[in-house]
Order: structure tokens, then sequence, then C-alpha cells
């Protein structure tokens, strides 16, 4: 089940292009990280499906019952409100009734982390706590869609972590479109990557496939020195690299499996100090893709 | 003119000078980052009259 | 009309956090009572300077009552005005620029509910401001110069209410199609100066022209505004004031846009 449909969206200002023919679907409950350099289009494609920006050519198609939360990269807000205020505003004009508009409020500030700043002006916030502030608008109207410009990027490691498991309890009951250039915590909540530059989708999939298109997996075994590494290499035929006392084999359809080496080095007594299974990080997945494009 | 005309006249400015004065200082106060120096605005809000508070209320306080 | 009350809200709680509530009466009502003051002591304020030579003869006439008012009304037409326009200038370009208007731009607002409920807030705000200034104005005339009939006072003011309520429309429409505060301003500056130009310059026989609302106010003052004229301004007034919410909502709407995201 699609909740969005996005189809050929394009962005041009004069002949500048922001966004060119994107296309893709963000499935129902699934969250789908938008990843990619600065100025790739990300805040862009962001404000075109919040409905703030007008794409020049392109659909998208949302479902008839959608009720959307947005974060800015750096929301702003009105001084002079306090954090209660704020939320109970936003959830209104969002359509929840009064009374629950001030229950939500209190419930989504103390979800965020920000229960003994309820009655503060939102002035005197710190950067984090304005954050939190951003995200609790975002979801205090309980939105089925969620789209997230950089959520966690301003934050500490600390703050990233905690952000990152409320986004992920959220889950659940919402669709989140995020976008980030933080590719650890991408790895962590994501059914969908999709990478993007130049305002182009370069790649995009689940990150299984993606991983399994770019990052060339291998089996890795620890020698105690470079020579009995060499002796090794020497009697076996498969596909492999020596480095120092490393032995690097591909992991392909011609390759050997992790069991058939675990065998072959028990029963051939080598002297190795271990045996890894190396997959390339999501990082080096995206440079790769971005550099080859 | 007479001394009841001075009277009638002076009060109300008393008045208004003394409410925006007041209003002017509570806030100036509770103000954590006046735009400038406290004591510079307290001696333009008391000193300067009815003039003072609202220079203050326009420049002298950021937007909460 | 839901959304109206609760962006009204937050638009009062705007303007009385950031003392406008406050600030703005009390330039009014300082420009009330300083021009009657002014005017009362002006020959002693003359003779202390000491500036006249020897033998001239001082001689000014002391302006009537309803003279006085006129000159008060002259000021809220010049200062007054500015102050207004400085005052709201930013109502809608100002939030669009620093970005704060964003997080509601996202939800389903009804751009005219925004725009209205700012046009009324910042209309109340003048309102109340012009008013007490009028009476404070009015008291101090009558303590230096001499009575004028309450009633003819009050005519006056609703009559000058008509128009500070259409400026506040061209204002805030300003502040709609701006890119910032300061071009807003500029907008409703030239078209404020215009009207009352072209009003003066080529108007002499346009009785229905809400260029002439302030003059018929004080027309009250020393009998009574020609009716078909003053209502016929008037109607136009409140059909331009309809157009301009129509063209600020269109122009808030078109331009979110433009919000810092």
């Amino acid at each position: 089940m699609n909740i969005v449909e996005v189809e050929n969206l394009t962005k041009r200002y004069g002949a500048e292009s922001a966004v060119e023919d994107l296309s893709f679907v963000l499935e129902k409950g699934t969250a789908t990280a938008l990843i990619g350099p600065n100025g790739a289009g990300k805040t862009t494609s962001l404000s075109m499906l919040a409905n703030l920006l007008s794409p020049t050519s392109g659909k998208i198609t949302m479902e008839k019952d959608v009720s959307l939360g947005f974060l800015p990269q750096y929301p702003q807000f009105f001084p002079w409100l306090t954090a209660v205020e704020f939320t109970e505003l936003a959830a209104k004009i969002s359509g929840v009734e009064t009374k629950q508009a001030r229950l939500q409020s209190i419930q989504t500030l103390e979800f965020v982390g920000l229960e003994s700043s309820l009655h503060k002006k939102i002035g005197s916030f710190s950067g984090g706590m304005k954050q939190r502030l951003g995200l609790a608008q975002a979801i205090v109207h309980r939105p089925n869609l969620l789209l997230l410009d950089e959520p966690i990027s301003a934050l500490d490691p600390t703050g990233r972590r905690e952000i990152m498991n409320l986004l992920k309890s959220l889950q659940q009951d919402t669709t989140i479109l995020y976008s980030t250039h933080i590719l650890n915590d991408a790895e962590e909540m994501t059914d969908q990557l999709l990478f993007m530059k130049d305002g182009r989708l370069i790649e995009q999939g689940s990150l299984k496939e993606v991983k399994k298109k770019h990052a060339n997996p291998y089996i890795q075994i620890k020698f105690r020195n470079h020579t009995s590494a060499l002796e090794f290499v020497g009697s076996h035929t498969w596909k492999c690299e020596v480095e120092e006392n490393l032995v690097l084999i591909p992991v392909s359809n011609s390759g050997p499996t992790m069991q058939q080496v675990l065998h072959i080095l028990s029963t051939e007594k080598q002297d190795i100090i271990g045996v890894e299974f190396q997959d390339a990080s999501l990082e080096e997945i995206f440079l790769k893709v971005v550099a080859a494009k | 003119m007479d001394q009841t005309t001075m009277i009638m006249a002076l009060v109300p400015i008393i008045i208004i000078q003394l409410a925006l004065m007041i209003f002017a200082l509570v806030d100036l106060v509770k103000n954590p980052s006046p735009n400038g120096p406290k004591w510079m605005w307290g001696i333009i809000i008391v000193v300067i009259n009815i003039l003072g508070p609202i220079l203050y209320f326009v420049i002298g306080r950021k937007n909460y | 009309m839901k959304q109206f009350f609760m962006l009204l809200k937050k638009e009062q709680l705007e303007n009385i956090r950031n003392y406008k509530i406050y600030w703005i009466p009390a330039i009014f009502i300082l420009l009330g009572i300083l021009e009657p003051t002014t005017n009362y002591f002006l020959p002693q304020i003359i003779e202390s300077s000491g500036g006249l030579p020897e033998g001239a003869v001082l001689e000014i006439p002391t302006p009537t009552p309803e003279q006085m008012l006129a000159a008060i009304v002259e000021q809220f037409q010049t200062i007054g005005i500015a102050v207004l326009i400085l005052a709201y200038m930013g109502t809608i370009a100002g939030e669009r620029k620093s970005g704060t208007a964003t997080l509601l731009y996202v939800r389903p607002l009804s751009f005219r509910a925004y725009f209205l409920s700012k046009w009324t807030m910042a209309s109340v705000i003048s309102l109340v401001s012009v008013w007490l200034g009028f009476l404070a104005g009015y008291y101090y005339t009558y303590l230096f110069f001499g009575e004028v009939e309450l009633i003819k006072v009050l005519q006056m003011m609703g009559t000058y209410s008509v128009w500070v309520l259409f400026i506040m429309a061209l204002l805030l429409v300003a502040s709609a199609i701006s890119p910032n505060s300061g071009f807003a301003a500029a907008i409703a500056f030239s078209t404020y100066l215009l009207i009352q130009l072209t009003d003066g310059l080529f108007g002499l026989n346009w009785t229905f022209s809400p260029g002439k609302i302030p003059q018929y106010g004080l027309e009250w003052l020393i009998g009574a505004p020609d009716s078909s004229g003053l209502w016929g301004a008037i109607g136009i007034a409140v059909l331009l004031i309809l157009l301009l919410f129509a063209i600020g909502s269109w122009a808030a709407q078109r331009n979110k846009a433009k919000t810092k995201v």
C-alpha cells in the first residue's frame, strides 16, 4: 500500500535545476532515508512534498486521509510563545479539538523530553531544545506521514541517539521520510534508501539491495604472518588478495561460502588468528555511488 | 492659567508616565538580555518622561 | 472561523508580549496631548527664549478648540500613521522572512483566517490607540481652549476610524506581497501618499473618494459633512477593504513558497 507516489518530480529556478525527474514511492509504515551531499536537492524535495513549494513539473499523489507532520532543518519558532502554547496552536490548526490538543501537546512534549519546559518561553530555549520542540510540533497532531529534514544532524551524539530511538518508536504507525547525511543513523532506521546527487536520484532500494549491489563483501582470514598467508593462497584456486598477513576472499557466486572456508581451515590446521566477514558500511557505499555517477 | 487647570493638566500625564515607567522597569528587570546595558536603559526609562519607556519597548527589548 | 479565533488568540498574545499593546497607545496619547499643550504654551516658550526683537509685537491668534482637534488629526495623519506602518509592516512578511511562518504553512491553514486574524488584531490596537489619543487630545483642548460638544468629537472619531481600518488593510496587503518588512513599509507609505496626493490634486469633485474620509471627519466639528459624500466614501472604503482582504489572503497563500525552510 503506497501512501505517497512521486512521479518525475522536477523543480527548476530559471535554468537552474534543483530537483530533476525524481520518482519514488513511500509504502505505508516504512521509513525512507533520503541521502545526499549538501545541495543535492533534499530540502527542495521535502518542501514540495510538504506542499510548501509547487513543482515545475511532475506529480505527487498522496493517499486521501494523509495527515502530514513536517520538521524543517532549522525550525524557527515564535520566541514569545511557551512550548505548550505553540504545540497546542499547531495541533489545533491541524484539526485537533481544543481539549484534545492540550492533552496531546503535554504528552508529546513529555515524549520528546521537554516536560520541565512546558511553560517556558521558546525564546529562552537552547538549540537542542528547539530541535526537540521541532519534533514535537511535527508529531503533536498524530500524523501518519512524517517528513523530517535532517532531524538529527544538529544534535550531539547523546541527543542523536535519543531522538533516533524516539523516531524508531514512532515507526509502527507512521510513514517516515527523512533526509540525513549521517549515514550510520540511516543504516539503523531504513526500509528504503534514496541517494540523491545534483537534484537527481542516483540509487534507490532497500539497505539489503543496495548493499548487495555495491558493497562487495569479503571473507577476511588473519594469519600469524605473511608467509603462512601466502602458503594458504598458493594451495587454493579461489580469487583472493593478500595484504600482509591478511587474505581477503570476495563473496561471489563462484567463490567459497563462509562455511566452506571454515571447514577447510579446520581440516588444514592453518596458522590463523581469526576469520571475519567484512561488509562495506553505508558510508563507503554512498561515497562509491556518488563518485561513480 | 489658574492652579486647578494646571493640576488637571498634569495629573493624566503623571499617571501615564508612572504607568509606562513601571511596566518598562518591571520588564527590564525580567529581561535576560536587553539590547544594551541594563543600567543605561534604567536611566533612560526613569529620566526621559514618557518617551523613555516607549524607546525601551521599541528598541530596548528583544522579542520575548 | 474556528481557525480565525485560534490565530487571533496567537496575535493577541504576540501584541501583549511584545508590548505593542502598551507603547502604540502611549504614542498616540502623547501626540494627542502634545498638540494642545505646546500651542497653549507657545507664547510663553517664545518669550522665554528671548528671541523677539525690541518693539516687535507678538500676536499669535488663539486657535479655536475645533482648530486644535483638526491639528491633532493632522498629527495622526502623519506621525500616527507612520508609527502604525512601522509597527505592523512585518506582520506577514517578517514571519515569512524569519521562517516562523513555515510551521504554520505546512498545516491545513486557512489563509483567509490567517490574514483576517492579523488585520483584526492590528486594527483593534490601532483603533484603541487612535481613540485614546483623540480623547486625551480632546481633554487638553477642553482644558486650554474651551469646549467642543462630545457628540461631535465622537462622530469625528467614528468617521476617522473607517480611514484607519482602510489603511491597516492596505498595510497588511503590502506585508503579504512583500519579501520583507522594509519593502512592505515602502509600499504602504507610497500608496498612502499617492491616495492623498491624487485626492488632493484631482479629487476636488470626487465626493466618494475614501481619501476624503479624514476631512469629512473634521467637518463634523463645524457642522456636518455632506451626507451623500460621506456615506459614498465610507461605502467605497468598505468595498475596498473587502477587496484588500481577498488580495491579501490570496497573496499570503501564493507567497507561502517564499517562507524560509
